[in-house]
């Protein structure tokens, strides 16, 4: 069984980037190797113009223009769902920072979040030595018992 | 295949962080998954300056099962020394970040040099029950914080009893050991409950000898001090309760730290004759034999289990059944533990079962013939199978559901009439 791995990274090296902004995301696929086979591009209608990049927001959920906008909640909430959307056929995603909002979204679909500060490399070999040991025992949270 | 325990009556390990709480001013940090701590929160007299809701906690995930949870425990601990003003600061590690692997030793002997001490207990589930946490939490204290000291104070004694909290008695209990060793001219040295702490902590190696009170809990403890401050201890494994209990229990200690036999006899006398003054007026009732159950068993751990049914059968006269030892205590301490039943007045023994299992206790004890309806003390699990049998029960022990316990004690002399009146209450009240 394979799956894959998404990852917000600019130069394919470190874990650099925040989960809004990314703007390729590299898509590992492992099953017996980890190899990348894809570089997903999220479109760039899928956000509003200040987007990721509005200064206000610190929180880095790249939720477009807004924590709490419009009297209604997070007004970002459209965007987030299409960028989780985007990736929702990988187990896991990897950025430096994953927002409250969306790290929900990815809980919805049962998607692991890990926001790290390492290199692309660590990142995979920890993660894939994990499901390893998860999926050679048979536990509840083999993806293709679901 | 996997055993289930039905109706356990211990905590894991990570439950010791109710005896930091019982260290005034001491403040547990978690390192454990949010679930756990507040699985492990009672409101039993649990609450005041620190309480379980603010213990800082690095609510681990499952990012940190796979790549570590240090970063998070090192920062958890910067900003706890921060912001929470406590004397001492205990990090107790749950089982996931010992699973996993996290150095959280190395992490906390990074705050060497802080202005507080900060100590480490490991305390995952897996290494035992809440029983076995408190030790590990002694432990830390005595390894990590404590240095030997050069001169002893003469007369000083660290008392050493169970475990707080999971013991509903405990301050009480801890109380009144204080007051029969100070009683003998000793000077007693406990740093659970009330303005003891770190000071009294600090007065640890400084004791002439530990004295442990309890069949097996912090033997382990003072073992360690002995070895470490060359502290002896003596090791009193009954619970004492009631006049026979309370007296040997004073001799003996008496005898250990060299007190005047004359004084010690006279303090007895002083408190034995109040004490059989009391029973004596009451002796219409204890002898009216229809008030009172023929046959009991104490549901409980060890310490409640010995320390009771040695009263009962040595203060009252009664005959004990079969008695439950429901503390999981290990296998090493367990023949001399039942020794102890043994040895109680009129060639009397008493049978024990080490058992963890709540359905096999029950099943045993509607099983046995009391000779009419059974007195039970143990547990509030016990109370729904006694009222079957139609017979009295007593919630003495953990989970203790029907009582609120505030400074109560059932030690000594004072302890065993306020367990007399307990009994004889409910006995009386089902003939009314």
């Amino acid at each position: 069984m394979s799956y894959k791995i998404a990852i917000g990274s600019s130069d394919g090296i470190h874990v650099d980037l925040k989960f809004g902004e990314v703007e390729n995301f590299l898509i590992y696929e492992v099953s017996e190797e980890t190899e990348l086979v894809e570089k997903r591009k999220v479109l760039p209608g899928d956000e509003d113009a200040d987007g990721a990049k509005n200064p206000d927001c610190a929180s880095g959920c790249g939720a477009g223009s807004g924590c709490g906008g419009h009297g209604n909640g997070c007004a970002g909430s459209g965007d987030v769902t299409q960028r989780v959307a985007l990736i929702e056929d990988c187990r896991c995603i990897v950025c430096k920072k994953v927002g409250f909002m969306a790290q929900k979204q990815f809980e919805k679909r049962a998607i692991s979040v890990f926001d790290v500060d390492c290199t692309v490399g660590e990142a995979l070999e920890k993660i894939t030595a994990y499901y390893k040991k998860m999926d050679s025992r048979g536990g509840y949270y083999r993806r293709d018992r679901a | 295949m996997a055993k289930l325990l039905d109706k356990q009556r211990y905590k894991c390990a990570l439950g010791a962080m109710q005896t930091v709480q019982a260290i005034e001013r001491a403040l547990p940090i978690l390192h454990s998954g949010p679930g756990c701590a507040q699985k492990l929160s009672e409101s039993v007299g649990s609450s005041g300056y620190f309480s379980p809701n603010i213990f800082p906690c690095t609510s681990i995930n499952e990012k940190d099962v796979v790549f570590g949870g240090v970063k998070k425990l090192n920062s958890t601990i910067e900003n706890a020394l921060k912001v929470i003003d406590a004397d001492l600061y205990v990090v107790l590690t749950g089982c996931i970040p010992e699973i996993v692997g996290d150095d959280s030793g190395e992490v906390v002997s990074r705050y060497e040099d802080a202005d507080k001490p900060v100590i480490y207990a490991p305390t995952a589930g897996f290494k035992g029950n809440n029983y076995k946490g408190h030790e590990q939490i002694i432990n830390a204290i005595v390894d990590q914080y404590l240095e030997k000291s050069d001169t002893k104070q003469k007369g000083l004694v660290n008392i050493w009893a169970d475990v707080p909290y999971q013991d509903l008695f405990w301050l009480g209990n801890l109380r009144e050991l204080e007051k029969l060793v100070s009683e003998l001219g000793l000077t007693p040295n406990t740093i659970f409950g009330y303005r003891r702490g770190i000071e009294n902590i600090k007065k640890i190696p400084k004791a002439e000898f530990n004295l442990l009170v309890s069949p097996w809990v912090g033997l382990s403890c003072v073992k360690k001090m002995e070895r470490k401050f060359g502290t002896p201890y003596l090791h009193y494994p009954t619970l004492p309760i009631g006049a026979t209990e309370t007296s040997k229990f004073l001799r003996e200690v008496g005898r250990f730290a060299g007190v005047d036999d004359a004084k010690v006899e006279a303090l007895i006398k002083e408190h034995e004759d109040y004490y059989y003054y009391l029973i004596e007026r009451y002796a219409d009732l204890f002898l009216e034999n229809r008030v009172i159950n023929k046959q009991f068993s104490v549901v409980a751990d060890a310490q409640y289990a010995l320390g009771i049914t040695k009263f009962l059968a040595n203060d009252l006269g009664l005959i004990p059944a079969k008695q439950f030892i429901v503390d999981d205590t290990p296998a090493n301490y367990r023949d001399k533990i039942e020794e102890e039943f043994k040895k109680l007045n009129y060639g009397v023994e008493a049978s024990v079962s080490f058992e963890t299992d709540g359905y096999r206790i029950h099943e045993e004890i509607r099983n046995h013939d009391y000779h009419g309806y059974p007195l039970v003390l143990g547990g509030y699990y016990e109370k729904e199978v006694t009222e079957q049998l139609k017979g009295n029960f007593l919630n003495v022990a953990y989970p203790v559901q029907d009582k609120v316990v505030l400074d109560d004690s059932y030690v000594g002399y004072t302890g065993g009439i306020r367990l007399i009146e307990d009994i004889y209450t409910v006995a009386v009240s089902r003939f009314n």
